[in-house]
């Protein structure tokens, strides 16, 4: 590659001027005609182009090529699909759909029977609850009816004790009563009978 | 203005995103376009190419890698379908009025006029260039792409492109200065 080319093709690199690029290159060569030239048709580039430019519609072929068809905004069949779907979870789970008086009712299958399971267990539950309740409810009454039982059998007793100390009392008094109105009685009556008989039989009774 | 990379809107694209393509196409509708008019000569031959290439990226989106620039991977696709139609054609259609593509409507201030006049020659010239240089002249001047670049997009040695280029620019001093000397005949 000569000095001259690699001049040129500097200047077109745009590394260096043109005016530097003249300056540089021999004037007898052909690369200072070429430089010419080649300047010539860089300022004809530059210049504007007037002719109008044609418009070509391509946006049917981009829509062909590149565009998705737009996605459709009908739900019915989406609205199917879900309904298909939900149908197929009601038949394969233990979902039931059943009218019952004038009414739509979503429940589990078996689901009563559960209730009733679980109600069964509550009521055993609680029957046991009460039975125990009930148990413990009589034991103690049956403990506070003995104990009560005792209280007034000791009561009884002692009442018993107490009257029958009483009438011995009572009749130890009514005894002594007696006999001291029988003393008054024989003092009264027999005393002095027995005192004359004494006397009348005193001397004899001892001679004898 | 956050301008998107040309990779984020290829990857929306790709997700169906109607605006990032749009924006992809319009990116790069008009180079496209110049380009053909340029490489093609006719207006018609230029949309066939757009389109053309369009469809292709269209079809290709997924396949671009990022391993180049997008823009030179575009380019490549756009090459080869020019260098296609050229074939096709074989002959070289001669640059006349009826493939005059500069809008006469567009702002004519006397200075963009002698511009303009400059430019349908230089393009005249170029169009009377081998497609394969004609070519290597677009993708550096116009299309601002390097000789490594230019030489990915169309298979070949960066010195082939090289002396391509050199060539054209060669044939094409050559062409303006006989040009240059007809239109003084002609005054």
């Amino acid at each position: 590659m000569s000095n001259s080319q690699q001049i040129f093709e500097a200047w077109l690199a745009g590394k260096i001027t043109a005016s530097e690029c003249e300056q540089q290159l021999d004037p007898q060569s052909e690369w200072l005609e070429r430089f010419h030239t080649a300047q010539m048709l860089q300022r004809q580039a530059k210049a504007p182009f007037y002719a109008p430019v044609p418009e070509i519609d391509t946006m049917p072929m981009f829509s062909q090529q590149w565009q998705r068809p737009a996605k459709s905004n009908n739900w019915w069949p989406k609205l199917s699909v879900a309904f298909s779907v939900l149908a197929l979870v009601v038949s394969l789970s233990p979902l039931e759909l059943q009218m019952q008086d004038s009414g739509l009712t979503l429940s589990w299958r078996g689901g009563q029977q559960m209730q009733q399971q679980q109600l069964e267990t509550l009521l055993a539950s609680y029957r046991k609850e009460q039975q125990d309740y009930i148990q413990t409810q009589l034991q103690n009454s049956q403990q506070q009816q003995a104990s009560q039982l005792i209280l007034l059998k000791d009561y009884l007793t002692e009442q018993q004790t107490k009257e029958r100390r009483t009438d011995m009392l009572e009749l130890v008094e009514y005894l002594n009563q007696q006999r001291q109105s029988d003393w008054h009685y024989w003092q009264e009556n027999y005393q002095p009978s027995q005192a004359r008989l004494e006397l009348g039989t005193s001397p004899n009774t001892q001679n004898r | 203005m956050f301008k998107r990379s040309d990779e984020s809107l290829i990857e929306k694209a790709i997700g169906g995103d109607a605006k990032a393509w749009q924006q992809l196409v319009s990116r790069y509708q008009a180079p496209l376009y110049y380009f053909g008019l340029r490489l093609l000569g006719s207006p018609d031959d230029a949309r066939d190419l757009l389109q053309d290439v369009l469809i292709v990226l269209c079809r290709n989106l997924a396949q671009y890698r990022g391993d180049s620039s997008f823009k030179s991977w575009l380019f490549g696709i756009a090459n080869y379908r020019a260098m296609d139609m050229l074939r096709k054609r074989k002959t070289t259609t001669e640059f006349t009025e009826e493939h005059d593509f500069y809008d006469d409507e567009a702002p004519s201030f006397e200075q963009q006029l002698y511009g303009q006049q400059t430019q349908r020659l230089v393009q005249q010239q170029l169009r009377c260039l081998p497609p394969e240089q004609r070519l290597v002249v677009e993708l550096r001047f116009y299309q601002q792409f390097t000789f490594d670049e230019i030489a990915d997009q169309l298979a070949l040695s960066s010195n082939t492109i090289k002396s391509r280029f050199y060539a054209a620019l060669d044939k094409l001093r050559t062409q303006l200065e006989l040009a240059d000397v007809e239109q003084s005949a002609n005054f």
